[in-house]
Parts: C-alpha cells; structure tokens; sequence
C-alpha cells in the first residue's frame, strides 16, 4: 500500500526545525527530523493465531512511521509482545516498537527480554508500569514490579552502555529507541514530576494518553518543557457510551463538554468520532511531534481519519 | 500490628476430621485486637468445633502466639496441650510457625496473615509495611509507596491514578495522593523529585 506521506509541518517541539525526511529513515531517524510523525499500534493475538494481527499490521504500515505492539494490555493475557513484534519484522515491518511493562518481570526477566528483543532485530522500546492484574483476566496473578518504570529506564540505559543492572559487562550492547508514556493533566504535578525523572535517562519520545482537550494539553506542553519530540495518543470515539466511559474511568483522558454534545447530536456517532479525530489531529499538528493512532479494534477508520486531517493524501 | 482475618468455618474443618484432642491457642495481642484470637473467639470455635462434633480438649491464651517461650511455657498456661493431637492456632501465621517449631503435632493456623498495619482508635489499616528490610519511608514522610501502592511505584504514581483514587480499587486513595497531600502541607513536594532505586531484596 503506498499512500503519499504529505510533507508534514513543523512543531514547537522540535529540534531541527525544517528538516524534512519524508517517509525514509527508521523511527529513530524520523524522531530527529521535523516530520510530523503518525504511529499506530496493534495488539497480538490471544492465541497462537497471528494472521488477523499481521493484516491490522499491514492495514497501516503503508503510512505509519511506527506500530507499537502492546504488552497484555488491560493485564490480560495475550502472545508476548516480543514475540509478535519479531513476527511483525518478519513479516515486512521492520520498526516495531515493544511495549515493555514492570508488570509480569522482575529486573533478570525484564533484561533477558531486552537483550533477546535487541538480537532479534526489535529496534524501539515503549516503557510503562503497566496495569495491575487485578484488572485484567488473571486477577489473582503475582503483580511483580520488581523495578518501577523509571528504575527500568536506567536499566536500559545501563544495558545500552554495555553492563547489566548489577555492573557485569555484556557482550555487545544494545541500542534501542527509547519511549515513554505519560499522562497529559497539567494538573497532576507528581506525574509530571515522574515524567521528569524518566527523561533523566536517555529518553527518545514520549508519548501520552490520549488527547481530547487541546488546551489542557498546551498548559502540560507548557509544564513539561522539553525537546524530547512528544508523540499525542487519538483515540477515536465511536459512541456516547464509550465517550462517556472513557471521561469518568480511563485515567489521563479528559473529554469536553462540547466533544460529548457532539457525538449525542450525531446520528452517526462513528463518523462524527473520526471527524473530531481528524480536527484534534489538525490542531495537534502545530504543537506536537505526532499522533499515535490507537483506536478500540482494529485500525478500521485510521487511514480515512488521517486523511481527514490532510496528514495524508 | 499484624493484620488478620477469620478464616470461614468451614475451611477449618478438614483440618480437624478424626481428630480426638483438638487444643486452641489463641493471641492476646494483635488477633485479640483484630478478634481473630483473644479469649472470645477462642471460646467461639471451642464451641462451634464441639458441636459439630470435634472433640477440644483445651486451649490457652499466650500474651503473642509469635513469641511463646516453650512448650513447657504452654504447659504451664494448660497441660492439657501435652494430650492433644492437633493445635489450632489463632493467631497470624508467624503465630502459627512459633507454636509448631515447640510442637510436635500437626498445627495449622485458623487466620489468613493479610499484611501488617496499624490500628488508630478502633479502626484498623492494612498494609502499611511490607517489611521490605531497606526503609526509607522518611523520605515520603511516613507513607510507604512500597507497602500502600499496590505497585510499589517509587517514584511517582502510575497512570492509574485519578482524581486521587488507585487504579486498582476506586473505593481506595491512591497512595500518591496522600504523599502528596502531606508533602505539600509541610512543603516538602521537592524532595520527592529524588530517583528512588530498586530495592535490594537479598536482604
Ligand atoms: S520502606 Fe515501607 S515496606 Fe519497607 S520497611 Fe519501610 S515502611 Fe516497610
Ligand atoms: S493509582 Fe496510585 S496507589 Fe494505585 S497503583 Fe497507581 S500509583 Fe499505586
């Protein structure tokens, strides 16, 4: 699928102001351009089955600059996220980005994994603490948390200078791209404070929770102060249920009135969510690095909405 | 304190099948204040055993079941402990283990052991501590993130937390919150800036 990337514009949150790689370069590459970065994300199989996973891959990789794989998103079960994001690289996408949890692996796990991840090709790293069992499907798991996410993120960065976590040296070092995700409140300051101390480390992006209030997101813009490219989450909203669900439990999301008004009035709430979509898109644009593109389901109605947005032709 | 609850009845019971001389010692520190194991719980399932036709032929009350000097200490509170052929302890499960290793019966305990925690007034809180070995709960002002977070973040809350309440249960204060509650009002919200390393569990 070969979808013309439209030069994209450039951002307050950019480094190298005018550089434009278009689609060339790998993630990392991209992240040190100026281009306006689109990433989605697609969750492995619940099973061995990895086809359906693959093709909602291959439904994006044409326009995206990087897919995150999810690691037991929800803390419920799922094909490791290792795993997938090798099958992924075989099967024609070479710039996975591994979410990696503190959830299931204590600190000898967690680096196995890593220096696994990195012979195996897997070139990008989302760092999360990750949800805790109980609300998944495996309730009554052993939550782990050996090490939180910050302490996991001067863990790669130990094992990137060639030593592990207790100082032994490695044989060959890894060198991953390095995510972080945050919240947007400019109102919670300790988590903004938690996000300072994660870019202490070597951090490459970061991104957030998804955006519906673009003024609350300039004030944390505004708070968090840093070059380090920030990478806006869009969840497309499909329904006044799922507005509403998302605004009184999902942590970090905060829709507006107006948005909610929106979607009641619709009659049809989908397209009306694609149309908000792509006009939060348009206003993220200026002030942002990109968007991550992570819609409940399959990545059905991406194309159309970035479309929508006119970050792609 | 130690933090304990009542195991159900039932869960008892199979422990205590074709037992002849049941003896009960119960805790007249943290179970009696929990009433998992002071003199009235005891009598209760002295009672409820009985009657449902197990046969008790005593039972004692140590001031802590975790700190009784022998068994001729036992002895001396009831020597009708050298008869019996089974002990049910109802205390926690350290309780439990100091009564076994001066024992030589089978012994189970009748509580789960939930955590360690405290009591202010009458109210009890869980888990306060975890006994991680490596305190620094001063650097949180005497809120432990490690214990009352269920993921032990120390550096900061998840994202989970909102509008102060834990992702994990919503009827419970995220942690985080009440550090930053406190910190703020004794102004101490920069020092929590501080990276918090993992801790050593060898110890
Ligand atoms: S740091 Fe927390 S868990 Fe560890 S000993 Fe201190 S209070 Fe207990
Ligand atoms: S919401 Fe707060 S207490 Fe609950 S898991 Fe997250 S940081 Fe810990």
């Amino acid at each position: 699928m070969a979808t013309k990337i439209i030069p994209r514009t450039i951002s307050k949150n950019v480094s190298h102001p005018g550089v434009n790689m278009g689609s060339k370069g790998t993630f990392k590459e991209k992240l040190k351009s100026s281009q306006f970065l689109v990433t989605g994300e697609v969750s492995p199989p619940k099973g061995i089955d990895f086809s359906p996973a693959i093709e909602n891959m291959k439904s994006i990789q044409g326009f995206v600059d990087a897919i995150n794989i999810t690691d037991n998103q929800c803390a419920t079960l799922h094909m490791s996220s290792m795993a997938f994001a090798r099958l992924m690289i075989e099967n024609g996408y070479s710039d996975p980005v591994m979410q990696m949890t503190c959830r299931d692996r204590n600190r000898i796990g967690l680096q196995a994994d890593l220096l696994g991840a990195a012979a195996l090709g897997i070139p990008n790293l989302l760092v999360m603490s990750g949800d805790h069992p109980k609300c998944g499907d495996h309730p009554t798991a052993k939550p782990v948390y050996d090490l939180d996410s910050v302490q996991l993120l001067r863990t790669i960065n130990h094992l990137k200078k060639g030593y592990d976590f207790s100082g032994n040296n490695l044989t060959g070092a890894p060198d991953f791209c390095v995510g972080v995700v945050s919240n947007a409140d400019p109102n919670e300051r300790l988590q903004i404070m938690k996000l300072e101390k994660k870019l202490s480390f070597d951090v490459d992006f970061i991104q957030t929770q998804a955006i519906f209030d673009i003024e609350k997101f300039k004030e944390f813009l505004e708070k968090v102060e840093t070059d380090v490219p920030i990478i806006a989450g869009i969840i497309p909203i499909r329904s006044v249920q799922m507005a509403r669900y998302m605004d009184n439990n999902i942590p970090g999301i905060s829709i507006p009135d107006e948005i909610h008004e929106r979607i009641q009035a619709a009659d049809d709430p989908v397209s009306e969510g694609m149309i908000i979509s792509a006009e939060l898109i348009m206003r993220l644009k200026p002030i942002c690095r990109g968007i991550h593109m992570m819609p409940v389901g399959a990545h059905t109605y991406t194309e159309k909405i970035l479309k929508k947005a006119h970050v792609l032709e | 304190m130690i933090i304990t609850k009542a195991k159900p009845f039932e869960e008892i019971l199979p422990f205590v099948e074709g037992r002849k001389s049941i003896f009960i010692i119960g805790c007249n520190v943290c179970a009696a204040k929990m009433r998992t194991g002071g003199e009235p719980e005891v009598l209760e399932l002295a009672d409820r055993l009985e009657q449902a036709g197990h046969p008790i032929i005593g039972w004692a009350l140590p001031t802590a079941a975790c700190s009784v000097r022998s068994f001729d200490h036992l002895v001396a509170k009831n020597e009708k402990i050298k008869d019996a052929d089974c002990i049910l302890v109802m205390g926690c499960g350290s309780g439990t283990s100091v009564v076994s290793s001066v024992t030589n019966v089978p012994v189970t305990g009748t509580n789960e052991t939930v955590s360690l925690g405290g009591c202010l007034g009458l109210h009890p809180s869980e888990h306060l501590c975890i006994l991680c070995g490596e305190c620094n709960i001063g650097d949180f002002s005497g809120i432990c993130p490690n214990a009352r977070c269920p993921k032990s973040q120390m550096n900061g809350p998840c994202g989970g937390s909102k509008n102060g309440k834990c992702e994990v249960s919503r009827e419970n204060e995220c942690v985080w919150y009440l550090i930053e509650q406190k910190m703020d009002s004794i102004h101490l919200i920069p020092t929590l800036s501080d990276i918090q390393m993992p801790k050593n569990h060898l110890i």
